[in-house]
């Protein structure tokens, strides 16, 4: 019961909270910044609407945003938002689950394609190109989350015998897979400073470039998805950093959403003292948090015998 | 055993009705492709039913020309891999009666089909064999046969120079294994299998290696890989998915079986095939990003599933090898599974590219488009082939890969090397599955979707109803191993019982977490329907128009403005350059008001550089001094032939 609470909260919550960045990036700005409740307007106004179709497209352009919207809610499901047991949870599940949002992008990819469009060819390409080396880090985490626990699921990851906290043996190590992690979810949520997800315009070169002609509730559906997966990545990391674990789960909660809402405003501050970088400088920046990793789980090997 | 050499009479039957009835084209096609077929079925059943059962090995032999043995034996790793040979043949057959559609080359069609009955049985054999002489001779009549399948098309010359490198690699490849068995011959001074155990310590490596690079030369491991991208163009499709699919399995099927054999102790062996199958798998897949020919990048993806099947087999070597008997028995079962898997969603790709051969008359992605609507059922199949290759969830792709994957997490608890290995292994798993992922999104992206490049393209329709029958069956194997994993694990569990190290372990938990993905499978597949549902919902009695793409402004845009195959992969291959040479010619621009100029872009395959430049060239110098012995006087060559059974004689 709990954690279908749980998992409904964070659906609930999850469009609230990319408003917090907005505040945080319009008061850099000196401006006062949409209303908190910004996204749930534009959900309702989107929901509204009809669409229109590009003659060029098929139906992989449809399903596009619903398997991109479908894959990171099976994230929510699977992870243990505010040490709550998730709804469902198996040894492996990690897998699966990394596999599964490689889906979602490989029909946000194909519907991006469909349109026959260059600018969304673009986008796609480069999505391609960035996931793979996103992918290895994550992959890294995993083996180093496995080396600390034994286990292969998130909820063991963080409740189960020997939980991964900051506060724990191998804090220090954990240090590097913050910022590693911290890197992927900017990478993986197309934010600054890999992408610019703010203008819908031709200039945001990666994924705001693959939805260009999606419009209506197709387009409510990507950016949900979007702010899922996001809502994910943060959680992923404030349950590194949260370094309480309370027996209240209601304390506990309140908390843990503390810690996303901070690194949503770090978030915020990242994007407005930073510019996007060249294309080319993007893979090594990508590429840093795989060393990172890479690094901490080598030192395991003197550290637990 | 009886009942494997009945079903292999009715394959070879139907090879030879092929041939009785070459003059009547329908006839003779429906004649060989149902008795090939019952054949194949009996055979399946035959396998199954052994696998499944615990019948232990059973064995049986003949003696041949008074001198040799032909011994056959059967284990559950010979039945495993006879489930993909007898289960492929029948749906290639069955595709090929529209795909083999030209009457006039009716007699061709014929001696295809009749080399295609051989490879199965041959194929049958190889694994069957157990000893060297009827090892060596089925593994020659297989090479031969699928020669002849390969040089279908002999009049056009890349064919035939395809065919060619085919056969020196084959050749070759064979060279090496008799090396090998020349080698264990010389210890043992028997031909049967079971003594090669008993050789020393010190020999094994290095007939492992050996046996190695031969197999290898046949499943295609990097860098003995470059006849594939060459070969599979030139076969006829059903050809290609029968020799990618199944018979370029038969290598690793002898890398495991010497293995399995020799029992030598030094680890070196896992290590080596774990890292061939890492530096195979990525470069595999990054050569089939880069390549715009349909048909080649299916073979480099071949390559590169290879890999991912050594890396499997490696895992397990090393599990073995370092007392690890969860991580041995996963590595093997989950290179097995892949091995059964890959044969299903390869096939279905290759037949894909086949139908699109025909209609489109191009197999350049460059040159295709926008086929989705005017090929439907080649369109989804192939997009269900695709997802199932890359290895996403929850198609077939992603079980084999899981139990890699649930292997090597076994490894890490290991000592260092292991443990370094295990790393590399998961990352270069993890590589592999994004760079296929942007692979497969190329080849449905820009082959499938957008919009047509070429008139060809424009006017094609969907293939034969007897192709497209097929691709959908292949289709929904390809979901149902996905989402219903369980009995298909078991298979691959059953295919490695009889591996001694490994015997015996405890799967109880693991099934329960084969449950739990067919669950999770089945929540996501689920949710899709759900939120597809409340999108139906959303746009009830909603005005839904459509119009030209968003050209951000731009209002006369042309088909030539979409992203090719090339420039969609080029930013990833600029990534692995020293790796993958990418040669580029310019024209350039040299007058005031410049005229007509040209760009002009290729990747190379580095193997092949190097095999040119630093084997392919000396040897040709070499021969070339000795030109002088072939002057074509044939008293002479009589002449060579008494001196060398004189120094012979004389020598011996």
């Amino acid at each position: 019961m709990e954690s279908i609470f749980s998992f409904c909260f964070a659906i609930l919550i999850a469009p609230l909270l990319p408003a917090v960045i907005q505040k945080v990036k319009a008061n850099f700005g000196g401006r006062q910044g949409p209303p908190l409740l910004i996204n749930y307007y534009t959900m309702a106004k989107l929901f509204k609407k009809g669409s229109v179709y590009s003659t060029s497209t098929t139906f992989v352009f449809r399903m596009g945003p619903v398997v991109g919207c479908a894959t990171s809610l099976m994230m929510l499901l699977f992870f243990p938002l505010a040490g709550v047991a998730p709804v469902f949870s198996f040894h492996g599940d990690v897998l699966i689950l990394f596999y599964l949002m490689g889906l979602g992008r490989f029909f946000t990819i194909l519907a991006a394609l469909d349109t026959a469009s260059p600018f969304e060819g673009m986008g796609a390409a480069r999505e391609a190109f960035f996931s793979t080396l996103a992918e290895a880090t994550i992959f890294g985490i995993l083996v180093l989350f496995y080396r600390l626990t034994g286990s292969l699921s998130f909820a063991e990851f963080f409740t189960g015998t020997q939980p991964i906290a900051i506060t724990g043996a191998h804090g220090a190590q954990l240090i590097l897979v913050i910022i590693a992690l911290y890197i992927v979810m900017l990478t993986e949520n197309s934010r600054v400073p890999i992408d610019d997800p703010t203008t819908h315009l031709e200039l945001t070169m990666i994924h705001e470039v693959m939805i260009l002609d999606h419009s209506g509730p197709d387009l409510a559906l990507i950016e949900l998805g979007a702010w899922f997966k996001l809502l994910f990545y943060s959680g992923f990391l404030a349950m590194l950093l949260d370094p309480f674990q309370l027996q209240n789960v209601w304390l506990n909660g309140l908390l843990f959403y503390a810690v996303v809402t901070f690194i949503y405003i770090t978030i915020g501050t990242v994007e407005s003292i930073t510019a996007r970088y060249k294309m080319n400088m993007v893979p090594k920046f990508i590429l840093t948090p795989f060393i990172l990793v890479f690094f901490a789980t080598i030192l395991t090997m003197e550290l637990i015998k | 055993m009886d009942t494997m050499f009945v079903s292999l009479a009715v394959i070879l039957a139907g090879g030879v009705a092929a041939l009785l009835f070459a003059r009547q084209f329908t006839l003779m096609k429906l004649a060989t492709i149902a008795t090939t077929s019952a054949g194949c079925i009996l055979g399946l059943v035959y396998s199954l039913t052994n696998l499944l059962s615990n019948t232990g090995t059973i064995g049986q032999s003949w003696n041949w020309l008074h001198i040799f043995t032909l011994a056959f034996k059967v284990d559950s790793i010979a039945l495993f891999f006879l489930v993909p040979i007898f289960t492929i043949p029948p749906l290639a057959l069955f595709y090929s009666f529209h795909y083999m559609g030209d009457k006039a080359k009716a007699t061709r069609t014929a001696v295809n089909y009749f080399f295609f009955a051989i490879l199965v049985a041959s194929m049958a054999l190889v694994v069957t064999a157990a000893n060297i002489v009827t090892f060596a001779l089925a593994w020659e009549i297989m090479s031969l046969s699928s020669f002849f399948l390969v040089v279908f098309d002999y009049q056009v010359k890349e064919n035939r120079q395809a065919g060619y490198l085919y056969f020196i690699f084959a050749q070759g490849g064979a060279m090496l294994l008799f090396a090998a068995f020349a080698l264990l011959y010389h210890y043992t001074g028997s031909f049967a299998f079971s003594s090669f155990s008993t050789i020393p310590e010190g020999a094994k490596l290095l007939v492992f290696i050996l046996a190695f690079l031969g197999f290898g030369s046949k499943a295609g491991i990097f860098p003995l890989h470059i006849w594939l991208p060459k070969a599979h163009p030139a076969a006829p499709s059903h050809i290609s998915a029968i020799m990618s699919g199944v018979m370029i399995k038969m290598g690793i099927y002898g890398i495991f079986r010497i293995y399995l054999l020799l029992e030598a102790a030094t680890p070196l062996i896992g290590q080596i095939v774990l890292v061939t199958g890492m530096v195979t798998g990525v470069l595999g897949v990054v050569y089939a990003l880069a390549k715009q020919d349909i048909k080649q990048l299916l073979a480099y993806s071949s390559v590169e599933n290879i890999g991912i099947i050594l890396i499997g087999l490696g895992i397990g070597m090393v599990g073995v090898s370092e007392q690890n008997q969860a991580m041995a028995f996963f590595g093997f079962a989950g290179a097995f599974l892949h091995v059964f898997n890959h044969s299903i969603f390869k096939s279905l790709l290759f037949m894909g590219a086949g139908a699109v051969l025909h209609k489109a008359k191009s197999k350049n992605i460059d040159q295709l488009g926008g086929l989705m609507k005017r090929m439907p059922i080649t369109g989804r199949t192939f997009l269900a082939g695709s997802v199932a290759i890359s290895g996403l969830p929850p198609f077939s792709g992603f079980i084999g890969e899981f139990l890699i994957y649930y292997g090597a997490f076994y490894g890490i608890n290991n000592h260092r090397i292991p443990f370094i290995l295990a790393i590399l292994a998961i990352v270069s798993l993890a590589v592999i599955g994004g760079l296929a992922a942007a692979c497969f999104t190329k080849v449905v992206g820009l082959a499938f979707l957008g919009e047509p490049r070429t008139e060809n393209a424009a006017k094609s329709t969907e293939a034969g109803s007897s192709m497209t029958m097929i691709m959908i069956f292949l289709a929904i194997a390809c979901l149902v191993i996905g989402v219903v994993p369980e009995p298909f694990i078991r298979l691959a569990f059953a295919g490695i019982k009889d591996i001694p190290y490994t015997a015996g372990y405890d799967i109880q938990a693991f099934m329960e977490i084969v449950r739990q993905i067919s669950q999770t499978g089945a929540i996501f597949i689920g949710l899709l329907l759900l939120i597809s549902l409340l999108r139906k919902i959303l746009y009830m009695k909603k005005v839904i128009g459509s119009g030209g793409t968003w050209g951000c402004g731009f209002t006369q845009p042309t088909v030539r403005m979409q992203y090719t195959g090339t420039s969609y992969a080029a930013e990833i291959i600029d990534f692995y350059r020293p790796f993958v040479p990418v040669k580029s010619i310019y024209t350039g621009i040299s007058k005031i008001f410049p005229g007509k100029t040209t760009w002009e872009t290729d990747v190379e395959d580095v193997a092949e550089i190097n095999f040119q430049q630093h084997l392919i060239q000396p040897l040709l110098k070499l021969i070339n001094k000795l030109r002088w012995i072939q002057h074509g006087k044939i008293q002479l060559y009589i002449a060579y032939i008494v001196l060398a059974i004189i120094i012979l004689l004389l020598l011996l």
